[in-house]
């Protein structure tokens, strides 16, 4: 199972072209980029891997996931985790209606106080929610069902991710929404995952980008009468970023393409611990092999650095899947430990 | 630089479930002390039980007594071999790369001489490369061969020879063109086979090892003939195949296994309630399942070198992107076990995990030495990712 080059290609074209450092730096200085996502909508996919019958774009995970990889790579300020393979899954698993615009989902924060009551109605608030200010429709679990209210009815207080992503606390005071029951597999453990697996597919394009990025800054810039990339020192930087960046795309690629199979949950646990540490050590290294003028907002390593830091805690962090994966490997016991890291999901 | 995703086939899961049955059988589990990686112990009976199944120079032609299979199945086998650890000391550096450099730049005559021994497992060769005055700068060797009637005349010393005392030949890089002013290091090197135990004018002395072991040798030549059937490939062209020897000894298992049977041994003694003062509380679970991650990941990768070497590619860059990262990886396993045990550590403990970890505190600073400093290894690595050459 491969993903189509056709996609890699269309999406790299078009997002290269509609992210440029002044598009993203606009986004974040309006909290919301509408001609970017306008641009990103027009050609379908954020809706990838929804089936064509419930007005999805069809195409499968992998494909998504290909996506979200290059929307991490370009920085690109749109919430297209949250629309297609996130929201979207869930209402296409439910059978409720995708909107034509962003959707959106309440990431499940411990602090958020939604109830929906038996007519369907929403109160309370959800919290950390992506662009909950531009969606169409706030997507939720309840107890056995998904739930979609129309975002335009909450009361917004904004507040922004490490990026300057939107990331807004959403309050509704019962509001009718449309509620369906949620399919076997589809539940806040399943969303985690997803989650997980949506984060680790942008952060492998965020670390590709920002070791690309360090090492032609390292050769341009010169001090000592050489580019730093001579130095050793440097060039460490520059060899365990690109490390990291080949770690993670490749727990990113295993993992998604194990979801496209089946059970994944070892891939997706191990590859989000992964990607959380790699983003933790590759945006040091890189920040340092910039000196100063990666500390500007001029300069757009901090489009990939301030994106890792985000999406290295959202769905999960080290704890919560170190705790997961060493669960996993003490059920294993000491005799399928290595089977568990050679066949992952299928040993559990 | 691309490392593409792969799984196994059917085939290759065969093979691994056989490898497994294999060593299930013949070092179950409490049987043996099992080693660290690639140091294990020299075990001639087990090599030729592993030759035996073709698991030994498998990826040689079967005309000269491999198996023609791929890089990928011999990363199965070796992989599995490994985290057992398994005594494959006797057989590994002849089946990693001294069998594939006399296949690939060796006469038919040298074939069908060294071959045919390798794969049956009776033939252990070591490495003669590094020298008192070169180590890092390994195109400085300054053992020579001088031309005499049909060989060669051999004068200087091979250092830090790993188990020369219990292999039987080894290949050894040499300068046959001596160097003048302005003329190019790398230029003038010849690689050569020689027996290391009948030899006249060959003296083996042993280096001990920092806790006593015999691991290193120092060889030393003098006047020592070669004759020329005993060159492989072109006088003059060493430095190039000796390039090549070093791709096969990198990325693969042995560079983020060696601590593995160390951690499996942890996690059951744990279970049976052996570590005194240590349970599966939060801290160990979680240490658990950041090793297990990483394993899997660093996997994944290590096994897409191997596929893109099936597909007649040379991942020189992406290999030593694989072994400096799983070197590093060993080491920072090996400190994160000792911070968890937190106990004195002693060779003759009862306990086998504390056994494997006093040894792993040991011998854990060569596994970022050995075949090439990690130092080494990130300046051709920058190169590499600058696209400038090596
Ligand atoms: C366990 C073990 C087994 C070995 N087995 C064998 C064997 O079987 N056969 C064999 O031939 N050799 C063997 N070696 C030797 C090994 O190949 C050398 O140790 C290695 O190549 C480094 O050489 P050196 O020890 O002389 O260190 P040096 O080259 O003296 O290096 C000392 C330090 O300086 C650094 N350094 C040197 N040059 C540079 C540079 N240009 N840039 C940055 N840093 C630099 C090194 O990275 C290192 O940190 C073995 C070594 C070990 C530890």
């Amino acid at each position: 199972m491969t993903v189509d080059a056709l996609i890699t290609d269309t999406a790299s074209r078009l997002l290269a072209e509609v992210c440029t450092h002044s598009t993203i730096q606009q986004a974040e200085a309006q909290g919301e980029a509408p001609e970017i996502w306008q641009a990103f909508a027009e050609t379908g996919f954020p809706w990838i891997s929804l089936p064509e019958e419930a007005g999805g774009s069809g195409g499968t995970l992998l494909d998504a996931l290909e996506v979200l990889r290059l929307v991490g790579y370009y920085a690109a300020p749109i919430p297209a985790a949250e629309t297609g393979v996130l929201a979207g899954w869930l209402l296409a698993s439910a059978g409720l209606e995708l909107p034509g615009g962003i959707a959106t989902v309440a990431p499940g924060s411990t602090s958020d106080t939604i109830q929906i009551s038996d007519s369907g109605h929403v109160s309370g608030t959800a919290h950390m929610v992506p662009w909950g200010r531009s969606a169409e429709r706030l997507v939720l679990l309840g107890e056995g069902v998904v739930v979609s209210v129309p975002a335009t009815a909450a009361i917004i207080s904004q507040a922004s991710s490490l990026a300057g992503e939107p990331r807004d606390t959403m309050t509704f005071h019962g509001v009718q929404a449309d509620v369906a029951s949620a399919p076997d597999g589809v539940d806040a453990e399943a969303l985690r995952f997803r989650g997980a697996l949506s984060r680790v597919a942008l952060m492998a394009g965020a670390i590709d980008k920002m070791s690309r990025l360090t090492v032609s800054y390292t050769n341009e810039r010169e001090q000592f009468g050489r580019p730093v990339s001579r130095f050793q020192a440097v060039q460490q930087h520059l060899v365990w970023a690109s490390q990291d960046a080949a770690l993670t795309r490749m727990a990113a690629e295993s993992a998604g393409r194990q979801a496209n199979r089946g059970d994944a949950r070892f891939e997706i646990a191990s590859a989000k611990l992964v990607a959380n540490q790699a983003a933790t050590r590759a945006t040091k290294a890189c920040h340092q092999a910039h000196g100063a003028m990666g500390m500007t907002q001029e300069y757009e390593l901090h489009h990939s650095s301030r994106r890792l830091w985000t999406w290295r805690s959202e769905y999960g962090g080290v704890r919560e899947w170190s705790s997961w994966v060493g669960q996993a490997a003490a059920a294993q016991g000491a005799d399928g430990l290595y089977p568990l890291i050679t066949a992952g999901s299928a040993a559990v | 630089m691309r490392f593409t995703p792969t799984e196994l086939t059917t085939d290759e899961l065969a093979l691994q479930t056989e490898v497994r049955a294999f060593l299930a059988d013949e070092l179950p589990p409490g049987s043996h002390e099992p080693g660290l990686g690639m140091s294990a112990r020299h075990d001639k009976p087990f090599s030729k039980k592993m030759a035996e199944r073709g698991w030994v120079g498998m990826a040689l032609p079967k005309e000269w007594g491999g198996s023609d299979k791929k890089a990928v199945d011999r990363f199965i086998v070796v992989e599995e071999m490994l985290r057992w650890g398994a005594p494959v000391g006797y057989h590994w550096v002849a089946d990693r790369q001294t069998g594939n450099i006399i296949n690939k730049f060796g006469t038919d005559e040298q074939r069908e001489r060294f071959l045919p021994p390798i794969c049956r497992g009776e033939l252990g060769f070591s490495i003669g490369m590094s020298e008192p005055d070169s180590g890092s700068d390994l195109a400085s060797v300054s053992t020579r061969a001088e031309r005499d009637d049909g060989g060669w005349i051999v004068n200087g010393t091979k250092i830090w020879t790993s188990n020369a005392h219990t292999n039987d030949w080894f290949i050894c890089l040499l300068r046959t063109t001596p160097l003048e002013d302005g003329s190019n290091k790398r230029e003038g090197l010849s690689q050569v086979l020689i027996d290391l135990h009948n030899t006249d004018g060959l003296e083996l002395s042993p280096i001990p090892f920092l806790n006593g072991e015999h691991h290193f040798n120092e060889v030393s030549f003098t006047d020592v003939f070669v004759p020329d059937e005993n060159v492989v490939g072109q006088a003059g062209m060493g430095w190039n195949q000796n390039t090549t020897e070093m791709a096969y000894e990198r990325g693969g298992p042995d560079r983020w296994l060696s601590p593995f049977s160390t951690v499996e041994q942890l996690l059951r003694e744990i279970q049976r309630g052996e570590m005194a003062g240590t349970a599966l509380h939060d801290r160990v679970t979680e240490l658990f399942g950041e090793l297990t991650a990483r394993w899997w990941a660093m996997r994944n990768l290590s096994l897409s070198v191997s596929r893109l070497i099936d597909a007649g590619e040379a991942p020189s860059i992406e290999s030593s992107l694989v072994k400096e990262m799983g070197t590093r990886f060993e080491i920072e396993v090996i400190e994160k076990l000792v911070e968890l045990v937190d106990q004195e550590l002693t060779l003759e403990s009862e306990s086998l995990f504390q056994r494997l970890l006093a040894q792993c505190v040991l011998t854990g600073p060569g596994n970022t030495i050995r075949g090439g400093t990690i130092e080494i290894l990130r300046s051709v690595a920058a190169k590499g990712l600058q696209g400038l050459p090596a």
